[in-house]
């Protein structure tokens, strides 16, 4: 593979039939080489001879041993999961919480959105936190035609707070207010989607 | 011949004048003794006279000369001389069986010179160099200009460098193949020899090395192409074990052997992290199944609401007492993308960078809640060429994810997306 080229610590050499351009960084490598062997002997408990081509081995079959292990285990949780008696925790439950934690604290639910510049607009928005509202909020950015430059997404007190800089990737600059508009519409259709799913929750 | 010849130390036919020269008497055996010290002086300055002499020569007539010519006072000079030149091991082994067979007075007198070797550490290494470095080759060109006075040999010999790599290295420097190990060289490697792996232009000096050759390796009878073939053999075996290795790593990065190894290394402490993980998430449930099991029957026995189970009931005498925290990491990496999951009790923290390219927010909040993560903070934006986002999230009650699938299946989804996603230009900002 490499030649190597050696160093003339002496007079000129004649007969140059190997050199090692750096002996030093070859030694090195070496050195990097079998301390990273030494290492990966360590961690494997092998049971063959020790030497470079049985450590390669070796640590090929414990591998394979901890994968399939790992398999068998996760294949266990999984059989265990589906008989399992526990349920989650209803939505309906945890969205009484949330209702309930909001008011507390006296959050309202808000948009509202600033041009920055030309296309950039800074968005607002608190909403009440349930499952997937954030999914449907960076659906809704996407139907807007906004792409999101900094995003930000806290949650406290069964609310969410999304902020976010965008900036329209479509050419047509929209106001601001129409902007508004639709997100609160886009607001209201998700919290009515969600009130029909847990109405066809209590139904079943 | 011609410097054997200036020197007058070695023509065979004129050992007397050599005598001479050393200005010792004819000397018996226990004269030897006595005039050590003047034949050690005398006998360095010929020995660098002999070293400039078989730079350019082949070793091998001299040696013959020497052994037939084996007088009382030069006999001393052959154990000398033959340690600090590289002869092949069979050529010392001649020296070795010859004093023997010869006049017992040579052997007598080598074996006193041996054993008065023994006070000078200098000469005593010297002792044990020849048997570390055996060259089938014998046509050795030392490269020292003839007729210095040998000052480039003294350090050599008379520091007596406990490395003895330096040396095999210059000794190496001008052989003209690769593979200098001669066939015998079992014991030389076991001493801690010389090795060479021409594949990749290594030397190297591990005894494993020497272990590592197979059977028919060792036993060859010294034919360099059946050595020469074997050793390809178990290079080219070696090497597809290494990429073996390197198949087995999910998110393999160089390809050279330091780093396949590394890659093993992180792999493997990955996996027993995993395997920990699952075995605390199947003792949890195993052991939520178990109490809730118990709680409907209890609950039943009093007729109360035995519906929905909440899954931790405090002041359960029987609870298994699973109060191992599970923490996890990994890391995966692709070409594009990276993806870092910490997981520790029920709370995972996600970090992901992509190339920016599409909207990746939407897919892994998707995949987000599919794992029943409870998303409580994400933070990220653009940086530079790329997207990166981090995501604070927890786990659902009675959900079981675990770490590794919820990288593998991010980095999937991320893949795939960017992947099936058309090449966008960029939009300007």
């Amino acid at each position: 593979m490499g030649r190597r080229k050696l160093e003339d610590d002496d007079d000129n050499n004649n007969s140059k039939e190997f050199k090692s351009k750096n002996l030093q960084a070859e030694r090195r490598r070496r050195q990097k080489l079998s301390d990273r062997l030494l290492t990966l002997r360590s961690l494997v408990p092998i049971i063959t001879n020790m030497n470079k081509a049985t450590i390669i081995d070796d640590a090929i079959t414990y591998i394979q041993e901890l994968q399939k292990t790992s398999q068998v285990l996760s294949e266990q949780l999984l059989e265990m999961e589906g008989s399992s008696e526990e349920s989650v925790m209803p939505m309906k439950l945890e969205i009484a919480v949330a209702q309930h934690d909001m008011k507390k604290c006296g959050i309202k639910e808000e948009v509202k959105v600033s041009n920055i510049d030309g296309n950039k607009f800074l968005i607002k928005i608190i909403v009440e936190k349930k499952r997937g509202c954030f999914t449907q909020l960076i659906e809704a950015m996407n139907y807007l035609g906004f792409e999101l430059s900094e995003t930000n997404v806290t949650t406290f007190s069964g609310a969410m707070l999304f902020s976010s800089c965008v900036h329209g990737k479509y050419g047509d600059t929209l106001m601001v207010e129409h902007i508004e508009e639709l997100l609160s519409e886009m607001m209201r259709s998700m919290k009515t989607s969600s009130q029909s799913a847990i109405e066809l929750g209590n139904t079943n | 011949m011609k410097v054997y010849e200036e020197s007058g130390c070695f023509d065979p036919h004129s050992l007397t004048d050599c005598q001479e020269l050393m200005g010792l008497p004819g000397a018996t055996p226990t004269n030897c003794h006595n005039s050590l010290e003047d034949t050690l002086t005398v006998s360095s300055y010929n020995h660098h006279h002999h070293e400039d002499a078989s730079a350019a020569l082949d070793m091998e007539p001299q040696q013959h000369y020497l052994l037939d010519n084996t007088t009382n006072s030069h006999s001393h000079l052959i154990p000398y001389l033959t340690q600090d030149l590289p002869y092949d091991q069979s050529h010392w082994e001649r020296f070795n069986v010859v004093p023997s067979s010869s006049s017992p007075e040579a052997a007598t007198a080598a074996a006193a010179a041996a054993g008065a070797y023994t006070p000078t550490p200098d000469l005593l290494s010297l002792f044990h160099l020849p048997r570390c470095s055996f060259l089938p080759n014998p046509s050795i060109s030392f490269e020292t200009t003839p007729g210095s006075p040998s000052v480039v040999y003294d350090p050599l010999f008379h520091l007596n460098l406990p490395p003895q790599p330096p040396v095999f290295r210059e000794l190496l420097q001008s052989l003209p193949h690769g593979y200098t190990v001669p066939a015998d060289d079992k014991d030389a490697a076991g001493v801690g020899g010389l090795y060479h792996d021409g594949d990749n232009g290594i030397i190297q000096f591990t005894r494993d090395i020497s272990m590592a050759g197979r059977a028919k390796d060792r036993d060859k009878a010294g034919k360099t192409t059946k050595h020469f073939a074997t050793e390809r053999e178990r290079r080219v075996h070696l090497n597809d074990k290494y990429q073996a290795l390197r198949t087995m790593v999910p998110s393999p990065t160089k390809n050279d052997r330091a780093s396949i190894v590394d890659d093993a290394i992180k792999y493997i402490k990955e996996l027993l992290g995993t395997v920990r993980e699952l075995k605390i998430l199947v003792d949890k449930k195993r052991c939520g199944q178990e109490r809730s099991k118990r709680l409907k029957t209890e609950d039943a026995a009093s007729a109360a609401d035995a519906g929905d189970v909440e899954c931790k009931p405090l002041g359960d005498p029987d609870q298994c007492y699973n109060t191992s925290l599970r923490s996890s990491w990994l890391q995966r990496k692709s070409k594009d993308s990276e993806v870092d999951v910490r997981i520790v009790d029920d709370e995972v923290t996600i970090k992901l960078v992509q190339r920016k390219k599409i909207n990746c927010l939407l897919f892994v909040s998707r995949l987000l809640d599919e794992l029943q993560l409870d998303l409580q903070h994400v933070a990220g934006g653009n940086i530079g060429d790329y997207y990166s986002f981090l995501f604070n999230t927890k786990i659902y009650e009675g959900s079981s994810v675990y770490a590794c699938a919820i990288a593998n299946k991010l980095i999937d989804v991320v893949d795939r997306q960017y992947a099936a996603a058309p090449p966008t230009s960029s939009t300007s900002l």
